[in-house]
């Protein structure tokens, strides 16, 4: 229990989110595959169908992750590499690459050049059953590892993978004339098919969303079910405690094994789609950073939580994109800031110090303008008081204007939005671990100023780096202050 | 053979110059493991803070230099001001990100060393650009200076001054943890936290002072890697966090002295590796090495299988 | 023929002899209960016995055939069940999936069952249902208003039952408890020992019991066997061995002659 650290009171967003669980969870997923079923049909958007399928795709794979971390208690910093293997192994047979492979290999004791590509259905279930012997063994080490090592293990198989896809195109294989390319390197895998079934083939967008978001359906209600079976129950049990498990006649060695290849069977295949729609398969598609975001999106919605994973993984796959465009994420920010004060208790709190952030911040450009005019650029005060009778349609338009006429913004910001940085971290690291206070209120104020500050200044300008730190950031506070996540239960566990 | 032997002394320098940073970031995760039994994924970054910490002691006393000042002082400064600088940045990383967690199931503190980690790395991203920074050792060390072992090998002066600092620091870190009030209470509580503290000891000011002292290492580890291997960039503490922690559980994980030999023979093994094998499989081995003790030997060289009571 | 047999067992930790040359055995329908001093080894016994350790000497039998070297969870399939000093629930899961999961080792649905919900699979569940809340009915409807809550969630006594219905789910032959009056008041005690006894003329199983506090001891076992130091030093009915003088100096140490 962390003592000194004061939590903003969870009330109004704990009931929001209890209404929510309180849907049963059918209608839930009913519900959810409807809307996104539908979707196509309301916009013609590639870069939207785009991020529904990514939607689909990580919803899948966090919970595959789940399958793993989640109910069996298997700590796999490794997972992102069974992912790549499925997308790897199927750009290797649903590609001009295994054709020259053999060529390569033959050389010239070779009549012809050999041509010949796995159609993709048939590649996917190599892919599944490849998976589910790669899940095994990079399971076994699990068998006699703990939590810790296990996940030092996983984490170094999952490097070696990203290394070995970097620097295994020139392989020199016994008997083959020339080097074999397995990978493409650091190029990639390219010319991967598309898929085909009964004849249809999947090109656009909008087919690989759907053939993702029936993936997703399938891996969906084949994990619930298997959840509430005696499957399911042994692997929670597993978790919680795998001594007792195993002496209650739960066979915990071949419980783990399958945990790991139920989790690679499941990204194996997505993988393979994955290559089939993006066409290639790059080392970069599977590295660190995107372990670290399915980690996050599984830890967001409530570790060992279905609908959780599948929430977080729609979370953080729409987030960031939203990131993209500096209007929207002006909007995100000062919403969510203003939305967040609205949730703390007692309620006029919150409002205190929105309205105090404002004020301070009209005071400190009133004054800057006054004593240092040269200084500032972006419109004045006066522009940012007009802006607000503006009509609707505008409105983001002109809240970003009105925004950035309220902050104080500098002509060269960059180093003082880096200095206002350093001084951020410690800054809210401290406020938060004041005791609720009035204190607390007053200081508030300026922090959150200073946070404006550096948004505006530094971090919409550099979006790739900031989706990293409210990724890094969101995992720590989230451990600090909801280790179960959105969705999932409040755990205890023996000291 | 022969190309071998003729090679080996070299190689085995390369290997103690390697090994010294690794041994130094090695204390800072078995010491921490051995107090918390938490694996600090930040600790690597924490070293990656340090070499940058040099760099900026290093730039901001360039000119004085010229003007006289001992190239012998700046080193030692840069050296102190990343221990110092990181010592607090530990101290910081501990208070905030794992101390509300101390009670929480062992995957919740993990997960908040993955976040801490991700927020230093783009933190100095964000702030110092992706752009790599390069130590200006030539300004201090005159490049072609060392010592020529006969026929056999060279060692130049930089890489003696590493392997030599980081002794220092092993010899100092030893004496503390073994002659002193402090280093005793260190040990009491990583052997029995609750022990310890009925026996009067303030748990929470030695894993402060654990905390410390570990990152302090990691920091003097990033200025000397700065020196030897001039080019520093944000993202260089993942895998030497990573090597760190594999010369840790090989010399056994939450042993002193098992640190330092870990990192040792993980220093010379990698460069027998880069120089013998090939240069492509340098990272692999590492992780090869890794899996290996952990399959065969877990508790690691120097390590004691912990008794557990069921 | 006895159910267990525990024949000549010795085992080390490094360099200390926890067990020494411990042979007693369990004939079915019997409550038999082992005391000593902390320290005796008396959970290591329990350990032994289901195959968290393996002895160093000597065999252990249960129907005669020798379940040493079998991993635990065939050891329970095979009829031994226990508790845990320190009780080891699996706090997070309900109480009735606490007991559920414990069916397991009876139960048959493979993958294809479970995720095309076949008849087969549905009956069975209810089947597991049905048995875990009868195990826990056993300890009358007491518990009956809590199954579907976090098992965290109960007092101290009830999760005891929770443990010990839990152990009677895999269907064993034999109860191995191990202090499962601890930390109780005498009320609970006194509850705890009659459902000792209700496990057996009710339930029909054999009890192997672990226990420090001598009421219970005493109110219940048909036979009770000491062991200090790894070694048995008396066994015999309870008032045979409470006042045994070997029992008495392990417990409160010698008499030493006042001057």
């Amino acid at each position: 229990m962390s003592a000194t650290a004061t939590r903003p009171d969870e009330s109004s967003a704990n009931t929001l989110l209890k209404r929510f669980t309180a849907i049963p969870l059918k209608w839930r997923f009913v519900g959810f595959i409807t809307l996104l079923a539908i979707a196509p049909f309301f916009t013609n958007n590639n870069y939207i169908l785009r991020i529904l399928g990514n939607v689909c795709m990580f919803s899948t794979l966090a919970v595959a992750l789940n399958v793993v971390v989640g109910y069996a208690g298997l700590l796999d910093l490794g997972f992102v590499a069974f992912f790549g293997l499925g997308a790897y192994l199927y750009g290797l047979l649903s590609s001009p690459q295994l054709s020259a492979l053999i060529n390569a290999c033959l050389g010239d004791r070779a009549s012809a050049e050999f041509l010949f590509i796995v159609p993709g259905w048939f590649s996917l279930i190599v892919v599944a059953l490849v998976s589910v012997g790669f899940g095994l063994s990079l399971g076994s080490p699990s068998l006699r590892l703990s939590g810790d090592y296990l996940a030092i293990v996983t984490l170094g198989f999952g490097l070696i993978f990203v290394q070995l896809s970097n620097t295994l195109d020139r392989v020199e294989f016994p008997g083959c004339q020339q080097p074999l390319n397995l990978t493409g390197g650091a190029n990639g895998l390219l010319n991967i098919e598309p898929l085909r079934f009964f004849g249809f083939e999947l090109q656009t967008v909008t087919h690989y969303f759907y053939a993702l978001l029936i993936w997703m359906g399938i891996v969906l209600i084949a994990v619930h079910r298997l959840n509430q079976s005696r499957l399911g129950r042994a692997w929670r049990s597993m978790g919680e405690d795998a001594l007792a498990a195993e002496i209650m006649g739960m066979p915990t060695r071949r419980l783990k094994l399958l945990a790991f290849a139920t989790g690679s069977a499941i990204s194996g295949v997505t993988g393979g789609i994955f290559a089939a729609w993006q066409g290639s398969a790059f080392p970069q598609n599977f590295s660190v950073d995107v372990l670290i975001n399915m980690y996050a999106m599984m830890v967001l919605g409530g570790i060992g939580n279905l609908a959780g994973s599948v929430l977080g993984a729609s979370v953080l796959s729409i987030i960031p994109e939203l990131l993209r465009s500096p209007e929207l994420i002006r909007m995100i920010f000062y919403v969510g800031l203003g939305a967040g004060l609205m949730l703390v208790k007692p309620r006029r709190n919150g409002l205190a110090v929105l309205i105090g952030v404002i004020v301070f911040g009209l005071i400190v450009k009133w004054i800057v303008g006054a004593a240092a005019p040269d200084l500032l650029s972006g419109p004045t005060l006066k522009v940012a008081a007009e802006s607000i009778s503006t009509a609707f349609e505008r409105f983001s338009q002109q809240f970003g204007i009105f925004v950035q006429g309220w902050i104080l913004l500098l002509k060269d910001s960059t180093l003082i939005g880096n200095l206002a940085f350093v001084v951020l971290v410690p800054a809210l690291i401290a406020l938060s671990r004041l005791k609720a206070s009035r204190l607390k209120l007053i200081v508030t104020v300026p922090v959150l100023y200073l946070l404006a500050f550096v948004w505006e200044s530094r971090l919409t300008a550099e979006p790739a780096v900031t989706r990293l730190l409210l990724v890094g950031s969101l995992l720590v506070v989230m451990m600090i202050f909801r280790p179960h996540g959105l969705l999932g239960q409040r755990k205890v566990e023996i000291a | 053979m022969q190309d071998f032997l003729a090679q080996l002394p070299q190689q085995i320098i390369n290997g103690l110059t390697l090994g010294s940073v690794y041994a130094l970031i090695a204390l800072g995760y078995s010491m921490v493991y051995g107090i918390l039994q938490l694996l600090n994924f930040a600790h690597g970054d924490v070293y990656m803070v340090g070499a940058y910490i040099g760099f900026g002691v290093l730039t901001a006393l360039l000119p004085l230099i010229d003007t006289g000042l001992w190239p012998a002082m700046v080193i030692l400064l840069m050296i102190l001001a990343a221990m110092i600088g990181c010592g607090l940045l530990g101290v910081g990383i501990e208070w905030f990100a794992y101390r509300p967690l101390r009670n929480s199931p062992r995957i919740v503190p993990l997960i908040s060393a993955l976040g801490t980690s991700i927020l230093i790395q783009n933190a100095v991203q964000l702030t110092l650009t992706a752009q790599f920074r390069v130590y200006k050792t030539e300004k201090l060390i005159a490049l072609d200076s060392g010592l020529r072992l006969g026929d056999l090998a060279y060692i130049s002066t930089t890489r003696a001054l590493v392997i030599l600092a980081a002794i220092v620091l092993m010899i100092a870190l030893t004496y503390l943890v073994q002659r002193t009030k402090m280093g005793r209470a260190m040990r009491a509580v990583a052997i029995d936290r609750e022990a310890a503290a009925t026996m009067g000891v303030d748990v929470d000011r030695i894993i402060v002072f654990t905390f410390f002292i570990g990152s302090a290492l990691a920091g003097g580890a990033g200025v000397l890697t700065g020196l030897v291997f001039p080019r520093i960039f944000h993202t260089m503490g993942f895998n030497a966090g990573l090597k760190g922690f594999t010369a840790a559980v090989v010399g056994g994980i939450g042993n002193i002295p098992g640190a330092m030999l870990g990192g040792m023979l993980l220093g010379v093994v990698e460069a027998f590796t880069t120089g013998f094998v090939s240069p492509t499989f340098k990272e692999a081995i590492t992780f090869f090495v890794l899996i290996v003790f952990l399959l065969v030997r877990p508790r690691g060289l120097l390590g004691s299988t912990a008794l557990q009571k069921v | 023929m006895a159910l267990l047999e525990f024949t000549n067992v010795s085992k080390h930790f490094g360099g200390l002899q926890v067990i020494k040359d411990f042979s007693f055995e369990v004939q079915p329908g019997e409550i038999v209960s082992i005391i000593g001093p902390n320290g005796a080894g008396k959970t290591t016994v329990f350990n032994l016995i289901t195959g968290i350790y393996a002895p160093d000497e000597g065999d252990i039998r249960l129907e005669s055939k020798s379940i040493v070297g079998f991993e635990p969870h065939q050891i329970c399939k095979l009829g031994i069940a226990r508790t845990f000093q320190l009780l080891r629930l699996f706090l997070n899961m309900s109480v009735v999936e606490n007991v559920m999961s414990a069916v397991y080792s009876r139960s048959h649905s493979n993958l294809a069952q479970i995720i095309f919900q076949t008849s087969g699979f549905k009956q069975e569940e209810d089947h597991i249902r049905r048995t875990a809340e009868a195990q826990l009915r056993f300890f009358g409807d007491a518990l009956t208003s809590v199954f579907e809550q976090p098992v965290y969630s109960l007092p101290y006594a009830d999760r005891r039952k929770v443990e010990i219905a839990r152990a009677m789910a895999t269907g064993p032959k034999i109860l191995l408890l191990d202090e499962p009056a601890a930390g109780m008041n005498p009320n609970e005690t006194l509850e705890i020992t009659q459902l000792i006894g209700e496990l057996r003329s009710r339930g029909g199983y054999t009890i192997l019991l672990i226990e420090h506090d001598m009421q219970v001891v005493g109110g219940i076992s048909d036979r009770v066997i000491a062991l200090d130091y790894g070694e048995k030093i008396a066994e015999g009915r309870y008032q045979e061995v409470a006042t045994n003088e070997r029992v008495i100096e392990a417990y409160l140490g010698r008499k030493h002659n006042t001057t």
